[in-house]
């Protein structure tokens, strides 16, 4: 039994020889918001690809619950309690936002099953509570293709939490999105954390102060620096190679 | 917003009852043997369309080769039906002619009728299965998937015609009797042929879509979307891709088994590809999202090429092209696609002009 909630140990990972992650190592304590950050090219999507299947790591470890998930593929990693959102948003364009809820309440995944049941129980109050949560109650009825970036990217984060999943791995979930939403979602963040734990990964400094309980740093797919984000802000290592280059823009 | 009735589910099911009744009155309407035999094929057409429009129209794989299925029901139907009217000891007339002196064993299992109809429905189901399985896993999909399964289909063709002692070749099978279930002898001319196969339109369609409705059809619609956000959800695509496959090939398989009643004839001309490839179009004409209105779509185009078709001899085949031509650019939904269209124009136009409909729908909505 290895401890912790959530532990990630000495991953590594090379595309064609150019080694993107190079012994990372992270624990995540249950119900805290973490946020990954890390200057272009630092390896923050490629670790959420290796935690969630997407990738396989060449060597090293993933935990969740003292469970090696390591190297599963996606479809039994996200039963085992990882939701995820993509960087670019996901959703699936040809469905009302109510079925993409519905689809991603995947208590039941077995297909002979689901061939007999058209209505899954428990789904509707989960899709009523999770659609408030997100600001969808309007829009339940309109084709995801037809939502604006915003609601888009709260449609995903939606679909994350009907999974129910133990972590929830957010990749940039702000990307696009106008102040004013920027503000709604810093809201339902910052509720979300006190009963999920979330894994966020994030390049405006700006909006990780508002909502990190802990912020890692990614350099060069290993780990830089980790704290709050006050000891970050202060960290000059972390300046150097991080708060220096967003100067440099 | 007043709903588009076309989307109502109520709606739907009363077009199916309405669409199904009229259906099933022809023979009280008509007598004619050939007329009813003629419209049981088309029915057996509908079905192909119906299994198309599932796997392609729900699940976004585009199979050009759904006559692999169709076809070998068929041969393991004419099989049966062949061995039906072979007396003890005998074999068929071709395979003496072949040079056969006795039995060959992959026919020994059609002796007995009820083993030969479920081989006819369980060996394309399980070729699909199988076949599904190996290139879903692998994760091989749109124009590769339909690549693939044109040159399987292109490829049992030409067993069939090599295989000559046990398929009889080119000129195929054409056994001399008509089926016999049991004491009941089912005469492909007749009222009793047709709803028969009608029983069975109406089975494959329902059943499709009670499919479609479930939440295997709800996981099968969002893996069409984006295979890989439904994977990240936990749900396993290659096994739902592989299951909506072969009920699509279950249905395609039922009607090959009626095909072959229906003509007491096969041929390689079964597996042919330009036939394969006209199930699609069937389907892409009528509408591939909407079961119904596929089967309509073979309906549509298999009647007017009987009808209209001999009229324009070869010239028929560039007229059903440039008709495909004219559904993918202006109307990609089919027929099914225009009618959607027109009753959200209607809907849109009442909530215009009728603004209390739309306080009356909000009333409703609340009070839910």
């Amino acid at each position: 039994m290895i401890g912790g909630f959530f532990r990630v140990e000495n991953i590594e990972k090379s595309f064609g020889g150019n080694k993107v992650i190079n012994g990372f190592c992270l624990d995540v304590a249950e119900n805290t918001l973490q946020c990954l950050v890390g200057p272009n090219g630092a390896g923050k999507t490629t670790m959420i690809d290796l935690i969630s299947g997407r990738q396989k790591p060449d060597a090293g470890k993933v935990y969740l619950n003292g469970d090696d998930i390591t190297g599963q593929g996606e479809h039994e990693i996200s039963r085992k309690g990882i939701g995820r959102k993509f960087q670019i948003p996901a959703v699936l364009k040809g469905l009302t936002v109510r079925e993409n809820l519905e689809v991603a309440y995947s208590r039941e995944v077995n297909p002979l099953r689901n061939m007999f049941v058209m209505k899954a129980t428990g789904c509707a109050e989960k899709l009523d509570e999770i659609s408030r949560q997100v600001r969808l109650t309007e829009r339940l009825n309109v084709e995801a293709g037809l939502l604006s970036h915003g609601e888009t990217q709260w449609l995903e984060i939606g679909m994350v939490l009907m999974q129910d999943p133990a972590i929830l791995l957010l990749d940039e979930p702000v990307a696009g999105m106008t102040e004013n939403e920027i503000g709604l979602t810093v809201d339902i963040l910052n509720k979300l954390k006190r009963t999920h734990t979330i894994i966020l990964v994030e390049h405006d400094m700006g909006f990780v102060r508002k909502i990190a309980d802990v912020v890692t740093v990614l350099h060069m797919g290993a780990l830089l620096a980790q704290g709050s984000i006050e000891d970050i802000e202060k960290d000059d290592r972390v300046r150097a190679v991080y708060l220096g280059t967003e100067d440099a823009h | 917003m007043t709903q588009n009735l076309y989307h109502n589910k109520t709606l739907q099911w009363l077009f199916y009852l309405f669409a199904f009744g009229v259906i099933g009155a022809v023979p009280l309407i008509s007598d004619d043997a050939f007329l009813l035999n003629q419209l049981a094929v088309y029915g057996v057409y509908g079905m192909l369309a119906v299994s198309i429009s599932l796997c392609w129209g729900s699940g976004g794989i585009l199979n050009m080769g759904q006559a692999i299925a169709f076809g070998l029901g068929a041969y393991c139907m004419a099989m049966t039906m062949q061995m039906q009217t072979q007396a003890e000891g005998t074999i068929p007339p071709f395979m003496l002619n072949n040079g056969l002196d006795a039995l060959p064993w992959i026919w020994e299992p059609f002796r007995d009728t009820t083993t030969g109809i479920m081989l006819a429905v369980l060996v394309p189901t399980v070729f699909y299965l199988i076949f599904g399985g190996i290139m879903f896993t692998a994760r091989v999909s749109g124009p590769f998937f339909a690549i693939l399964t044109l040159a399987t289909l292109s490829a049992f063709g030409t067993i069939f015609v090599d295989l000559q002692p046990y398929t009889n070749g080119v000129n195929g099978i054409s056994p001399p009797g008509s089926l016999n279930l049991g004491e009941t002898e089912i005469d492909p001319y007749s009222s009793g042929a047709y709803w028969f196969v009608f029983g069975l339109l109406v089975l494959c369609t329902v059943g499709a879509k009670l499919i479609n409705q479930s939440r295997f059809g709800l996981v099968v619609r969002a893996l069409k979307d984006d295979p890989e956000r439904v994977r990240f959800l936990g749900y396993n695509v290659a096994i739902y891709e592989t299951l909506v496959y072969t009920l699509s090939g279950l249905i395609a398989a039922i009607a090959g088994c009626s095909f072959a009643v229906l003509t007491q004839y096969v041929s390689p001309a079964q597996f042919d590809v330009g036939f394969s490839i006209s199930i699609v179009i069937w389907a892409a004409l009528g509408g591939r999202n909407s079961l119904i209105w596929a089967m309509f779509g073979a309906f549509t185009v298999q009647g007017a090429q009987s009808y209209v078709g001999d009229q324009f001899l070869n010239t028929w085949i560039l007229i059903l092209g440039f008709s495909f031509i004219l559904v993918v650019r202006f109307l990609p939904g089919g027929f099914a696609g225009l009618v959607e269209a027109v009753l959200g124009r209607v809907a849109r136009s009442d909530s215009q002009t009728d603004a209390a409909s739309v306080d009356f729908s909000k009333a409703k909505e609340a009070a839910k």
